[in-house]
Order: C-alpha cells, then structure tokens, then sequence
C-alpha cells in the first residue's frame, strides 16, 4: 500500500512539473489549467474511461475554497434543463416537441474524486462531498454541475489538483456531439472546471441555447481506441503506438487553448495540406467522408481564403494547425462547430456548387478561432461577442472571396449574398430580445439565433456606414491585440471600439446592444408644388419655381442619423442630413425644377431598417417589377388549378 | 389501333377548341384571382428603388424581405390561389360531360348540345372526383410514407445515397400508380356519359374490370405522361436560361408549358374515350335496357280553361 502510494505521488510529482510548462514554448496566455486526460474508448458502448487529472493555478488574487465542473454530457437526460428548454423551444439541432429518444441519452458520470495532495500528503478522496448546483433555474434534476468544497483552502499563486476517474457516456449524435454509427465527434467529454470571472465562479448550467466558458491552459490527451480508425483533434498528434490487439493509443497535446475535443472514425479519408501566413506555416488536416470527398477542394478553397483574411485584416493564428472534421451522412448535429483548433464542417453528396452551405460552414467556425478561440468571451453570458461579431466577419469575408451578392446562393434562378441571408433571420424578430440578454433567457431557440447571429452582425455592418469600414476593421483588430487569450466583457469591447474608432459611440451601443428598439426610417410623401400656387399662368421647365418637399417618418424607435439623397428633373443631385432625433423630419427646398426620386440611407448601410421597399420613393412608377411579380403569381396559381384539376 | 396514342392525339387535334376554351379559363381565373396580388405588389414596388433588385437579376433575399410583409405574405395571398383552384375544378367537372360526349362521337357540338351534356353528367363527375380524391389520398400517404423510410435511410444506413435510391424509386412505383387510377376513373366517365350511368359505384366496378384489361392504353397513359414531363422539363430548362428582364418571353415560355399540361392531360381524356368507344361489343358490358312498356299514369288530351267570370 506504503510503495504503491509513493509512486502514485511520484507520479503526480512528475505531471505536476509537465503541466507547470516546463517543456513549453512561451505561453501566450495565463494557463490557469492544464488536464491530463487518459481514457479508453468502448464503440459497442460508445462510452470513454477515463482518469483526468487538472492541475489549477489560482491566479484569481483571491483565496478559493471551493470549484465547480461543468459535467456537459449530463445534460442528454430527460429531465435536465437543456432537454426541457429544447423541447419547448427548439434549439439548433431539433425542433419543439420533438419528443424524447433513449438513443440521445448522454452521461459523465464522476466515479472518484480526488484532491491531490503534495510534499508527500496522501490524496484525499472527496467523492462524496460533491454537490450538484443549478446556479440558473433550480432545476433538482439538472446534473451539468457540481461544486466541491476544498479540504484546506487554497491561497493565491498556489496550486491543487484534481484527480477524477469518470466515464462519458455518448448519445447519437446531438447537439454537437455524439456518435453516428462508426463516427465519433467528443465534445464537452470531460469534466471541465469553471471560470474565476469577475470577482466570482462563473459555472452555469448547460442550456439549450448556450455554449461554454472556460480558461486556457495546457491538455495532454491519451486515447485508446480501435486501431486503424482515423482520429483527429485539438492541438497536434504526439504519438501514436498499435497496441497489438485491435486497439491503438494516440496522444495528443494543445496548448494556450480552453478546450479539446477529438473525433475517431475508421472510414474517413484524411486529406492534408498548408498554408502560410504571417505567424508560420500552419498544418490543415481534413478528415473527409468517402461520399464528400466533391467537397474536399471547396472547403480548403474556403478555408484558405479566409486563414489569409483573418491574418491581413485581425492578426496571426499562433497555432501550428487546423483540424477539419467533416460529419457523416446523419451525423450533421456534429457539424457546425467550433473547438480550438479543429472545426466540424458540414456538406452532402447532393451539395450544388451554387449553394455555398459547405464554405460559410468553413469560414464560420474558423472565425471563432479568434472569436471565442483566443477572444475567449463568455458565451453563456454574451453569446453575440464571438457568435455576432464573427457573423459579421462571416459576411465581409464570404462576400470578399464570393462576391457580395452572391457569397451564399449563386444560381441561374436567383442569387443572395450573407447580408441579405442576416436580414432574413433578423427582421421577422427584430423587436423580441436585445443582445445583452443571457443566452438561456432567450424567448426561444429562433430568437437566440437570429438576435445573437444576425442581428449582431447587421449592427456591424450599420456601424460600417457610420464611422466607415476602416475604422470598424481597425477597431476589431485593436480588440484582438487586447484581449486575446483574456475574458473580456461587453464593456471592454465598446470602450475598445470607442477608442480606436476616435468616437464616443455609447448612444449607438446603448441602442443596439442592450435595447429592442428597431429602425424603419421611411419616406413618409414627397411633393413638388409650385411656390406662385395662385398663379394662373401655365407651369414651364425650367422657369416655374416649385416648393420641394420630402417627409421622412421613424417608424421605429432606433435613432440613426439619416442622409437623405433628392434627385430633380434638372438632373441635379442634393444630399442633405438629419440628426434622427425627431420622430419625423421634412425636408425642403425651392428651385425651378421638381423632385423626381428622393431616398434615405442612399449608400444601403443601414442593414438594421427592417423594411428596405419604403426608404425611397420615385415620381414616375416603374411597374416592371409588380408586374413580373403578379405574372409569375398568377402563373403559380394557373399550375395550382392544374394540379387540382388532376380529380377532375 | 384501339385508343393509340396517336389517333387519340388527332382527337385532341381536331377538337382543339376545348383546349384553348380550357386554357382561356385557366388563365383567366388565375389572372382575376391574382388582382389584389397586383394592386398590393404595386402599392409597395411601383415607387421603390428596391424594385429594381428583382427585375434585373432575381434578388432571392429582396424577395424574401418582400414576402416577410403581412400585406404580401404567401399566408395573406395563398387562399386567393385556392379558391382559384377550386373554381377551376368545378368548371372542368362541369364540362367533363360535353367534352367526353366530343371524344366519344368525334363530332362538334353546339353550343347548346355540348352545355345540356355538361350539365346532365356534372354531379356524377363530382361524385367521382371525390372518390377519387380518396384513392389519390391514400397514393399520397403511401408517397409520404415512403419519404419519411427513405429519409430515415439516408440518416442511418450506411450507404448514404441509399435513401435517395429508395425515395427515387418509391416515388416512381407511386406516379404509376396514380396513373393507373387515373386511367381507372377516365374510363368511368367515359362510361358514365356513354352509358348514363347512374350508378358510380357500379360504374366504377365495371370500368375497373375494363382498366385490367386494358394495358395498351395504361401503355398510352405513360407514354403521355413522359410528354408531358419532357416539355415541362424542357420550357423550364428554356425558361431558366432567359434573361431575368426578359419578362415577355419568359411568361410566353411558361404560357405555352401551361398549354402543353392542358393538352396532355385532354389527351388521356381522349384515349380513353377511343378505347371505350372502339372496344369491341363481345367486349363491352351489358347496356342497362330501356323499359318500352312504360307508359305515363296520366294522359292529357283535353284541356278546358275555367271561363271568365
């Protein structure tokens, strides 16, 4: 017992050392954490068992005496909160009232726990002193965290490890993680401790409409699966060995990263390349299903294009490579993620290459390599600063390598670019949600979505028009400089922006961060009346002096400053502007022609105004469009009576 | 050649008039029913700069934006199209009767003849449309049925276009079938109008035995039916590669798929009413015999006008 509890502490010594860095490069961030993490993998099971090991710095200035853990994969039951959300609302991988399936029942459950003593103190085991917390909705039943006390207190600078024996058991795959038949996508596998943020431990409960927070640090990573299966993750390969007997042990290690996830798969197919940027040469390595293999070429295309843009308009990417996963046939719940350093992607046999899905997917979870990746803001708490603002990069680089009109569909019938996509999802839910709400505490599931995504990134895109595109680059870029590898706050974000932009644009985010308010700014009438209106003498081009008159009306209660542009039948063109203060401003002028078009937001910046058709208004009518529309309306109908008339 | 393709073609031809009546009808309730459309799409559009986004080029998102309005909403606009479908229904089941009576005599007639069959024969098309109804209805479980295995097969077979295989093939077996009963209910009005069956139930027994015998015109139904995908198949293929402001020519284009749907669909009409009319007597059933010994219960020779007081 004495010998086998000297090596376990010998063993832990050796770890403790490793995991203080001492064969590192140099850190770029904190590294509060550092996990190692050994676990077998059982695919009749789909479960993993696993000792994990953190090692936690306090570097919260503070004394801490207890530590929560997030245990994400326990929210695959069905009296969690995540369920229960899901099936009201929605979330992104299945729709209200979908009902409850025991293929989707998902665990981690803590066999051991241990705090791991050192200078020759025994481990203590606290397994029994772990205590299930629901810090956002009281929900009893809800498993996603647990608080453990410490034994003795922990001073800051100081440090204490965690030894935890778990098992995670998989569902099929769901909300981002999960099986599907061979295929495996672990994410949120481990127990995962929380964030010292602000003052205080910030744990919340796993919710269907919320991401994760955690801190950075080093992982080393040992897996023992079936051999031959292709496995990819966080961080780069550091070994590999075939056990001989049909399993093998890969080892991987990430490091300033707050977060590994890992896929195994024995069909894929790896297709590998490079890229170099300002920071070096960074490895790409694709795992690809054999019925995608049409797509390889489009998301390297796509990804490529914007590692490169990320690099000449944010900063370098300071990690030696980029993973791409890309899911199976009913396996897509696993797509459309993001983890440091590797992504899931997402296509099908069927993709056109007129719909660009593959490469937006590509383009997305890269960018939250930067938002969220190193600007590692809370995403329970402030969703909209890695989803939103990297929605807005979505849109400048899609539309930068695919054209804007066309950066999303580009077919013969019809053509649509990402800005056009976010207008879609934000205007019909505009008014329900401001950004700043909690994610969790969302009216549901498509209001997270669209307010958090598009509504974000249209808020970008209406600064552009305001400061200029420039400035707003300039701005993110500065932001990047000061927080990556930080948590930073909503108000670290504006203040950032105020300051490099050189202005004090606090009206503008009280508006649209923390406010509902929407912006329909509309052409309310427009008139031309000769001034002499008394006069009996016929009206003569370029003679009779008319009274010009433009009314617009703010419809919605977001205030903008408005340029108006009025067209005259003299050819000439004024552009005049308005504070946006009023509910209502006119417009006039008096000169000797008349108005012919008069239109507000002229240069279309103002992505937020919800109804574009009423920002502009021309004297002659041009029916070209109605008609089109109507004679394709009633053609639709002619094919409906023929359909119809097929019982007659 | 009993009820061939092409001598039931020349049916349709020389009595082309009832397409064209048809089309007219068809295009006319549809432009009616689509007034409001107009007059609300050119209360937004006509004096908006944003119109120009869908005439040149086709903006899917401009569209989009435009049918998130509650005033032009599919939901606000939809009921006008159904009750133009109905409409149009109704008026081919009433004429059902005089254009059979067409193709079974092969002859023009009045004005007069062609609405006095029309209106003998319309509550019996509208008893068999429904029961078609119900036997199409039952064909579009099984279509959705189909669907939903297939696309159970497409998340968790390992093959993974075995779902689109299945759907595909599915889907096939099911245009057959509706086909087929198509045919089936195309011989009971026929039969109906030939031979002033009152009876559906009995009429529809009897055309069914005539519908299994009957594999050259079901060969004729799918040979239609071929035609009538490939021209819709190819006006579209012109029409998607027009010009987005080329609106005259593009509605030409489609105008002219419309025609070729409603021909087609005259055509099978007409098959089956050469099949019918052309099977040979061994062949045909028995014709319900006219009673000649009714006589009327009362006879009126003498009429006397009560005199003026």
């Amino acid at each position: 017992m004495e010998i086998r509890c000297w090596r376990s502490c010998l063993i832990a010594v050796a770890m403790f050392l490793t995991a203080s860095g001492a064969a590192q490069s140099k850190p770029l961030s904190e590294r509060v954490v550092a996990y190692q993490i050994e676990g077998a993998y059982n695919p009749k099971t789909h479960t993993l068992d696993a000792t994990e090991v953190l090692t936690y710095t306090n570097r919260t200035g503070t004394t801490l005496d207890k530590f929560p853990f997030h245990l994400y994969l326990n929210a695959f039951q069905p009296k969690s909160s995540w369920m229960t959300e899901a099936e009201r609302g929605g979330e992104r991988d299945s729709e209200t009232g979908a009902g409850w399936d025991d293929k989707h029942f998902g665990s981690n459950e803590v066999k051991s726990l241990e705090i791991l003593g050192s200078g020759g103190e025994a481990a203590k085991d606290v397994t029994k002193q772990m205590k299930f917390v629901s810090p956002d909705d009281g929900n009893a039943d809800d498993r996603t965290v647990f608080e453990i006390a410490l034994p003795k207190p922990l001073p800051p600078n100081e440090r204490v490890q965690f030894r935890i024996h778990f098992v995670a058991k998989f569902p099929e795959v769901l909300a981002r993680t999960g099986y599907k038949r061979d295929f495996l996508m672990a994410g949120q596998w481990f127990p995962k401790v929380g964030v010292w943020w602000n003052g205080g431990w910030n744990c919340h409960q796993f919710h269907a409409s919320t991401e994760f927070f955690a801190d950075f640090g080093t992982f080393d990573v040992k897996l023992t699966l079936p051999a031959k299966w292709n496995v990819g993750s966080s961080g780069v390969q550091s070994g590999a060995k075939d056990n001989g007997n049909g399993t093998q042990t890969v080892s991987f290690h990430a490091e300033d990263v707050h977060d590994v996830a890992w896929t195994a798969d024995p069909s894929t197919k790896v297709v590998e390349d490079s890229i170099e940027l300002s920071g070096g040469t960074v490895k790409i390595r694709m795992l690809m299903q054999s019925g995608h293999m049409a797509s390889a070429p489009r998301y390297l295309q796509a990804l490529k294009g914007t590692m490169r843009k990320f690099d000449e308009w944010i900063g370098p990417y300071p990690y030696p490579q980029i993973t791409v996963v890309d899911p199976p046939h009913g396996g897509g719940a696993a797509g459309g993620m993001e983890y440091p350093t590797l992504i899931t992607a997402g296509t099908a046999w069927w993709m056109p290459k007129s719909m660009l899905e593959p490469e937006s997917v590509v383009e997305h979870e890269f960018g939250h390599q930067y938002w969220y990746g190193m600007v590692a803001t809370n995403e329970f708490e402030d969703a909209w600063m890695d989803e939103g603002i990297n929605q807005y990069m979505e849109a400048k680089i899609m539309d930068a390598l695919y054209g804007r009109d066309t950066s999303s569909v580009n077919s013969r019938l019809g053509t649509l670019g990402e800005r056009g996509m976010d207008r879609l999802s934000y205007v019909p839910l505009a008014d329900r949600d401001p950004l700043s709400r909690p994610a969790w505490l969302f009216l549901d599931g498509g209001s997270y979505g669209s307010t958090t995504y598009s509504k974000t990134a249209l808020m970008m895109l209406t600064l552009e028009s305001l400061v200029g595109e420039k400035a707003v680059l300039h701005g993110l870029r500065v932001y990047f400089d000061r927080y990556k590898f930080k948590h930073p706050r909503p108000e670290d974000f504006t203040a950032t922006m105020n300051e490099a932009v050189g202005q004090d644009l606090d009206w503008y985010w009280k508006q649209s961060i923390y406010g509902t308010d929407t912006l329909d700014d509309r052409i309310l009438s427009a008139s031309s009346e000769r001034r002499d209106w008394y006069s009996k003498q016929d009206e003569k081009k370029g003679v009779t002096v008319y009274r010009d008159e433009v009314v617009v009306l703010r419809r919605g209660n977001f205030a903008l400053p408005v340029v108006l542009e009025a067209k005259f039948d003299d050819g000439s063109t004024v552009r005049e502007r308005w504070d946006g203060m009023d509910s209502w401003h006119r417009f006039t002028w008096e000169r000797k022609a008349k108005l012919v078009s008069a239109e507000v937001d002229p240069d279309h910046g103002y992505l937020l105004d919800r109804d574009p058709f009423n920002n502009s208004w021309t004297e002659k009518a041009d029916r070209r469009a109605s008609g089109k529309l109507a004679g394709y309306w009633t053609l639709l109908t002619q094919w409906l009576e023929q359909a119809l008339s097929w019982l007659a | 050649m009993n009820g061939s393709v092409r001598s039931s073609a020349g049916l349709v031809w020389r009595h082309q008039r009832l397409m064209w009546w048809i089309f007219a009808v068809n295009l006319v309730i549809a432009w009616l029913s689509s007034l409001s459309t107009r007059a609300t799409l050119s209360a937004v559009l006509d004096h908006s700069m944003e119109s120009a986004k869908l005439v040149t080029g086709f903006d899917v998102g401009t569209l989009a934006l435009l049918l998130e309005r509650p005033d032009v909403s599919a939901r606000t606009l939809a009921p006008g199209a159904a009750g133009a479908a109905l409409i149009f229904l109704v008026y081919l089941l009433f004429i059902d009767g005089g254009a059979l009576t067409v193709f079974l005599e092969d002859r023009e007639l009045s004005r007069a003849e062609f609405f006095e069959n029309a209106g003998l024969f319309f509550w019996r098309m509208v008893r068999l449309a429904l029961y078609s109804a119900a036997a199409f209805g039952l064909l579009m479980a099984a279509g959705g049925e189909i669907s939903g295995y297939a696309g159970t097969l497409s998340s968790d077979a390992p093959q993974e276009r075995l779902g689109f295989f299945v759907n595909v093939a599915g889907k096939v077996v099911i245009v057959i079938a509706t086909l087929w009963v198509r045919m089936w209910f195309d011989l009971a009005q026929v039969w109906v109008v030939r031979e002033n069956e009152y009876k559906i139930i009995r009429g529809l027994a009897r055309s069914l035995r005539v519908a299994l015998r009957s594999g050259k015109l079901f060969a004729s139904y799918v040979g239609i039916g071929w035609f009538a995908v490939v021209t819709f198949g190819a006006g579209v293929g012109v029409w998607v590669y027009l010009p987005h402001a080329a609106m005259g020519r593009s509605f030409l284009v489609l105008e002219l798929v419309t025609i070729t749907q409603i021909a087609s669909r005259l055509w099978m009409k007409a098959a089956s009413a050469r099949w019918v009319a052309l099977l040979p007597l061994a062949a045909a059933l028995p014709v319900t015999p006219v009673d000649e010994t009714y006589a009327p219960a009362l006879e009126v020779t003498d009429v006397r006008l009560p005199e003026p007081e």
